[in-house]
């Protein structure tokens, strides 16, 4: 491909994600005005998809900060050629990650609060002390990157910055996690085992996603082809998705065994309930993305692995979603009542027919700012792959 | 002057399910349209005011079901901006509706199902005038809210609005803290329970069995 045709290519896509983005800006203002009742969450389920995206983009931000900077942590060959990408990827995540609360909060004027107010008891508060430091992190790890490029700064202090960055990303899954995780009220989410999974689906959706921009960059003539990195890369992306299928058979075994108690049932929600299909794509997909990563054969063949990608990251999104749908779908008290605050369109069937139907389904709004929201990304990375210095230093 | 520990005792022996306390909640606080914050629950069927088993092995209780005003409050701890609180002096948890910011954290955290519930839109009233008392905080969109023990209430020395107006007298109110009050007093001659115990929350509301 010549220069002409990639300069046209990256700017109808400049074109078409910042005439997203403002859709999406719009929509936000909407919501404001018309209320947070566009969107299909109800008291019975007061967290919906921009908290699932939030979850969603800490995972792949976290996810590409640590591939990017293990290697140079622990003195590995890695995958020097493509960190820079990763690492910027990772802080266009983090950005869209701070984006969807501020789209999900009812009162953004009033987020000052937060830091007027805090309470330091507070997961969401670890959060918002978290999430910035860590974005001001890993902006400072590829500053530093690049001006080490250029000769200035030693290997010795661009090792101890990875290192904070790694510790950082770390933190800010775990913290993510326990979000959901220290809650009493909500035994779906309430696991020892939350923060490990959130940095386990952290590690496969952030390097599927560098994977899948990185072969798309090669595709277009932004990146050179390197099928060794490639092929280690799609090697540990099979090896992560198995340890994440790993912790996701524990947390299963536990709750089935007993062959009984509410952990069973929403086990059995799972396998052959309304979460089944969901639950099916993520672990069949995800074996047949491992399959075709880790094998020889396939893993050269780079269609194959841009497939596996995308469908560990389908995975990881649906693992997320059934895990905030799960928080609602088994409410603690189940007697039967008048529902509180206003309802969704078919009010009386589905409140009624809980037992054969979700608590929740985004509304068509909330699908509409969400990928006006993601679009901003799409427009943050472009921008930042066009205009600074990210490719591969020679 | 010690603090208190104000709470609910409700006979579930005496409750007939009428939802005069529901209705009396939200006429007091001038709630918004489809907002409650006390509510009957029937414990038996899968409808309001069926039974569960079939005749003649049919059984039927209510429950009500508003904030619990927990000793150990789930809701208190996970809210960023300190916009839900317990008051030292009595026990009641407070929501702020100045400082919410409208994350909902408090409602995902609250174990009991629909006790919180949240403006999605503007506050949309049935009648256009106030109903109920006049210094009542008038509702924000885009902000959590629950029952507060009719704060507005205590202040002039009554009860919260639902204990009076129960038609079965199976409500009671009072200070736990004071061993000689009626809530008290009923919990050491009555059998009772809490709702979701282990929870770890704690509630200062009771059911006499």
């Amino acid at each position: 491909m010549n220069k002409i045709e990639i300069k046209t290519g990256s700017q109808k896509l400049i074109a078409a994600t910042a005439f997203l983005t403002v859709i999406g800006f719009s929509l936000w203002v909407y919501q404001i005005v018309r209320g947070l009742f566009v969107s299909d969450m109800r008291n019975l389920s007061p967290w919906g998809l921009y908290i699932t995206m939030f979850m969603f983009f800490v995972g792949l931000s976290a996810g590409g900060l640590i591939i990017a900077t293990v290697p140079r942590v622990f003195g590995l060959k890695g995958f020097k050629p493509v960190s820079k990408i990763a690492v910027y990827l990772a802080i266009c995540c983090t950005v869209l990650a701070g984006l969807f609360i501020v789209v999900d909060l009812g009162r953004p004027e009033r987020m000052w609060h937060l830091l007027a107010y805090s309470n330091l008891g507070s997961p969401l508060m670890w959060d918002v002390l978290v999430i910035p430091t860590y974005l001001i992190v890993s902006t400072v790890y590829l500053w530093a990157t690049l001006r080490a490029e250029k000769g200035k700064g030693s290997e010795a202090s661009l090792k101890m910055l990875s290192t904070v960055a790694l510790i950082t990303a770390i933190l800010v899954h775990s913290v993510t996690a326990w979000i959901f995780g220290l809650q009493i009220g909500r035994p779906f989410w309430h696991t020892s085992l939350l923060a490990p999974m959130f940095i386990s689906s952290a590690l496969v959706s952030g390097l599927a996603l560098t994977l899948f921009v990185v072969l798309i960059l090669q595709k277009v003539g932004y990146l050179q082809r390197d099928p060794e990195s490639k092929c280690r890369m799609a090697s540990l992306l099979g090896l992560f998705v198995l340890v994440d299928l790993f912790l996701l058979f524990c947390e299963l075994i536990t709750a089935a065994y007993p062959l009984g108690g509410t952990e069973f049932q929403v086990v059995k929600t799972m396998l052959t309930g309304i979460f089944a299909p969901m639950f099916w794509i993520e672990v069949l997909g995800g074996l047949l993305a491992a399959f075709l990563l880790l094998n020889t054969g396939t893993q050269k063949d780079n269609r194959l692995v841009g497939g596996a990608s995308l469908l560990a990251i389908l995975g990881i999104f649906f693992k997320r979603y059934q895990l905030l749908l799960g928080g609602f779908q088994f409410p603690n008290l189940t007697h039967f009542s008048i529902t509180t605050g206003p309802v969704a369109p078919d009010a009386g069937t589905w409140w009624r027919g809980l037992q054969g139907s979700f608590i929740y389904f985004p509304s068509i709004f909330e699908w509409s700012l969400t990928i006006g929201v993601v679009s901003m990304g799409a427009l943050l990375l472009t921008l930042g792959l066009k205009y600074l210095p990210l490719k591969p230093a020679k | 002057m010690a603090n208190k520990r104000l709470g609910m005792v409700i006979d579930t022996k005496r409750c007939i399910g009428c939802h005069t306390c529901a209705m009396a909640c939200k006429v007091e606080n001038n709630l918004p349209d489809k907002n409650w914050w006390n509510r009957t629950l029937t414990v038996g069927g899968k409808e309001m005011d069926t039974p569960s088993g079939t005749f003649p092995n049919a059984s039927m209780s209510y429950i009500t079901l508003a904030c619990q005003h927990c000793e150990n409050p789930a809701c208190t701890k996970v809210c960023p901006v300190g916009a839900t609180y317990k008051r030292e002096a009595d026990g009641v948890v407070m929501q702020d509706y100045d400082k919410c910011i409208g994350c909902r954290y408090c409602m995902v955290a609250c174990p009991y199902t629909g006790v919180r519930v949240f403006n999605w839109e503007k506050p949309k009233y049935q009648v256009d005038f106030a109903v109920g008392d006049a210094n009542v905080t008038p509702h924000q969109k885009h902000t959590v809210e629950k029952c507060m023990l009719c704060t507005h209430r205590l202040a002039k020395g009554l009860q919260p609005a639902c204990i009076e107006v129960c038609t079965a007298r199976a409500r009671h109110f009072g200070d736990f803290n004071d061993p000689n009050s009626k809530v008290s007093q009923l919990l050491l001659k009555r059998s009772h329970f809490q709702l979701l115990p282990d929870k770890e929350t704690n509630p200062t509301v009771y059911f006499l069995t």
